[in-house]
């Protein structure tokens, strides 16, 4: 399966966020634990980490960029091989833990 | 500075001060009679690169700093001449350039001014330290408090100079501050402290010195306090509210008759010549007036220049 | 964008605040700034993050709770040489530093015939989110009439950064006020090194129906409120103040002498407020004109949510005084 990966929201105070740093590129596994991206509130970084392994597919929201939260920010998959679907509003939400820091 | 200057420095204030409170246009004025030992010993002991900060009792300080007297009589009286074109009087009364900083009419308002003026020393490594005059009114106020500690935790090259003449106005300092000797006040800050009689001009320039050596050294602030007597009222629009035999033993103090007694056992003075110095003074005094009359009073399109 | 569009990058609030700092105490090695929570911490917000890695103790210091020596030490260090930017967390406790601000700092080139003056910049951080009566108040209309007083408000990003660099190079004492709200926002800000100057406001909006005048703030309020009456063929035009001492009554003034309806919106008490200010002085350039003023509700502000709320003004009291205001006979203003 496909998933989407997005901060989900609201979070208290927080309405758009920047994109710091991929912890890998498309085609990494993550472990579940693994630290996945970290983000930028106006306030403190936001560790985003894998609540279960999965593959990272696509970057939609490369480092630099600035999203709102709940956004999807990557395409997550079981394995390196399943095509991407064209359109991600249907997917199903990748687990998450973040950490505000 | 020799003995002898610090008399005449004295003596011209006194005498300045005696022109001034005759004078027609005299106006509101704190005066700083019987308190010339304190600013001329702490001046003694300052040079070129230093600043002096005061209250608004400033003709002492401005004075024994070596600002013109003429230029000094003219921001009192108004004119445009003075050093702030008589838009500051005396309560405000400044000459930077020639290490006043400057007079502030606030009580207490000029000390954390001059531990400001401090930082900037010594962030910019410039020699010379700050001095702060200011009087024992200002010891219940919080931002005396609030300095120290600054001073302290930054060793800022400041020395505060309390001039302890007894009196807020009315008020005696036992019925406004708790502490009966205001040099404690700095203690509990780790602030090296000491008070002297500031009457004795000698002893206020002794310490003053030794403190400002320290400072000098990069050791930080200190306190120094000096007894003193108000021969004048708090104010000239300010009630006596002392009896006439008060005010005889208190003038019996006098710091320039103090220290023209010692120069006179030492042989450096004699009764005629501490008459000549008076006469001098009186002269000086009389040219500052004159000066001041001749001079135009400020020009009133001033009120929209140097605003902001 | 056109190739031509000079080139900009999204910041927080705070990294607005901060860049122009840098860049300041970069060229300038007078600048320094005194506040509480400056140092490793980076300030309250963050704003002040990184200058205290990069420019050591001595240039960024954290200062005890003492405001009023706090602000005199600035004072008297900017009259002695230096540029500091004082930074009070709460725009309520200026009131402990009024006097070396106003007394001292304001009149110092005055009192002083020119000799002396002192270029400090006050940063104070204004409005009411959840801290309490005495943590939450904006106090701009106490300051704006302050002779020797500059006082400035951005309303974003860009403006924090460009009216940041532009108090820091004026020679005399400016508040700087920023606002709780504004922190969790970003904005484009120019990467060129540019200043708003002082003493000009902007149109963030145009329109041609009525005119809000606000700061800080009070313009994502307005922009909020505008969005609605825009949807009822209401177009709002929106002034930002930016500079609230001296004010720029000219740009308000011919705003309002096209759309003829001036509404003023302020976080801070309507008496003898910046709207009764404006709405005098419009009148004075224009003639008469429908006016109408909205500012916080004559009460403290509770930290309590609900009561905050219905202290402040919102956007459904802009949209309402909006077309209370359009339903008023208009005047015939006098066109600049």
């Amino acid at each position: 399966m496909i998933y989407k990966l997005a901060v989900p929201g609201p979070i208290e105070d927080v309405d758009e966020l920047r994109v710091l740093l991929w912890h890998g590129e498309p085609g990494t596994r993550f472990a579940a634990g693994a630290l996945v991206v970290e983000l930028e509130t106006h306030k403190a970084v936001v560790e985003v980490r894998a609540s279960r392994p999965g593959v990272l597919r696509a970057i939609l929201a490369p480092a630099g960029d600035w999203q709102q939260v709940g956004r999807t920010l990557a395409l997550m998959g079981d394995d390196e091989a399943e095509p991407l679907p064209a359109d991600a509003g249907p997917l199903a939400s990748w687990l998450v833990e973040f950490e505000v820091t | 500075m020799s003995r002898l200057a610090l008399l005449r420095s004295m003596l011209a204030i006194r005498a300045f001060e005696d022109a001034l409170a005759v004078h027609p246009e005299c106006g509101f004025q704190l005066l700083s009679s019987g308190e010339e030992a304190l600013a001329v010993g702490v001046c003694a002991a300052l040079t070129s690169d230093d600043q002096l900060l005061s209250s608004g009792r400033s003709i002492g300080p401005a004075l024994a700093r070596g600002l013109d007297p003429g230029a000094v009589m003219a921001e009192l009286l108004g004119r445009a001449t003075g050093p702030c074109k008589g838009k500051g009087g005396r309560g405000h009364l400044a000459q930077p350039s020639a290490g006043f900083f400057g007079a502030h009419a606030v009580v207490g308002g000029n000390l954390s001014i001059a531990a400001g003026v401090a930082l900037a020393m010594q962030v910019e490594r410039r020699p010379g330290i700050v001095v702060c005059i200011f009087g024992d009114g200002a010891c219940g106020a919080g931002a005396l408090h609030e300095t120290l500690n600054l001073a302290a935790l930054w060793k800022l090259p400041l020395l505060f100079a309390c001039d302890n003449n007894g009196w807020s106005i009315s008020t005696p300092r036992a019925r406004a501050l708790a502490p009966r000797r205001l040099s404690d006040l700095a203690t509990p800050f780790g602030i090296p402290a000491v008070t002297v009689d500031g009457m004795d001009v000698l002893a206020v320039r002794d310490a003053t010195q030794r403190f400002a050596e320290r400072a000098r050294a990069g050791e930080g602030p200190a306190f120094l306090e000096g007894v003193t007597e108000r021969f004048a009222t708090h104010s000239t629009a300010t009630r006596e509210t002392r009896s006439a035999d008060e005010m005889a033993a208190i003038r019996a103090r006098c710091p320039i008759r103090r220290l023209a007694a010692t120069l006179e056992r030492d042989g450096e003075l004699d009764a005629a010549g501490l008459a000549r110095l008076e006469r001098d003074a009186a002269d000086a005094a009389l040219r500052a007036v004159r000066f001041a009359e001749a001079s135009p009073p400020a020009d009133i399109a001033e009120i929209a220049r140097d605003v902001a | 964008m056109s190739p031509d569009a000079p080139k900009s990058t999204r910041l927080f609030f705070r990294e607005a605040i901060a860049r122009a700092l840098a860049e300041a105490m970069h060229a300038d090695p007078r600048v320094v700034i005194l506040g509480q929570d400056v140092g490793p911490l980076g300030g309250a917000y963050r704003e002040f993050a990184g200058l205290h890695a990069t420019f050591g103790a001595s240039r960024v210091r954290d200062m005890p709770v003492a405001e009023n020596a706090m602000v005199g030490i600035g004072v008297g260090a900017a009259a002695a040489g230096l540029r500091p930017l004082v930074s009070i967390t709460y725009m309520d406790f200026v009131m402990l530093a009024l006097d070396p601000l106003v007394n001292y700092g304001a009149k110092l080139r005055y009192k002083t015939g020119g000799q002396l003056h002192a270029p400090v910049v006050v940063k104070a951080t204004a409005g009411a989110k959840g801290q309490g009566v005495a943590h939450s108040q904006s106090l701009e209309s106490w300051l704006v009439g302050v002779p020797g007083l500059t006082v400035v408000a951005p309303s974003n990003a860009a403006d924090a950064y460009g009216l940041m660099g532009a108090a820091l190079d004026h020679d005399g004492p400016v508040v700087y006020v920023d606002h709780k709200r504004l922190f969790p926002t970003a904005g484009d800000v120019p990467d060129a090194p540019v200043r708003v100057p002082i003493g000009r406001a902007t149109v963030r909006r145009r329109g041609d129906n009525a005119t809000i005048a606000t700061h800080s703030y009070g313009c994502r309020i307005a922009d909020a409120a505008a969005d609605r009456l825009a949807a009822e063929g209401i177009r709002c035009e929106i002034v930002d103040l930016r500079t609230l001492a001296p004010l720029d009554v000219a740009t308000v003034a011919s705003s309002a002498a096209r759309t003829g309806a001036l509404v003023t919106l302020e976080e801070g008490q309507l008496p003898c407020g910046l709207g009764a200010e404006l709405a005098y002085r419009v009148r004075e350039e224009i003639g008469p004109i429908r006016v109408a003023r909205i500012g916080a509700a004559p009460a403290p502000i509770s930290g309590n949510r609900l009561l905050e709320a219905a202290t402040l003004p919102s956007v459904e009291d802009v949209v309402v005084a909006v077309r209370r205001l359009l339903e008023r006979p208009a005047t015939n203003p006098r066109t600049r």
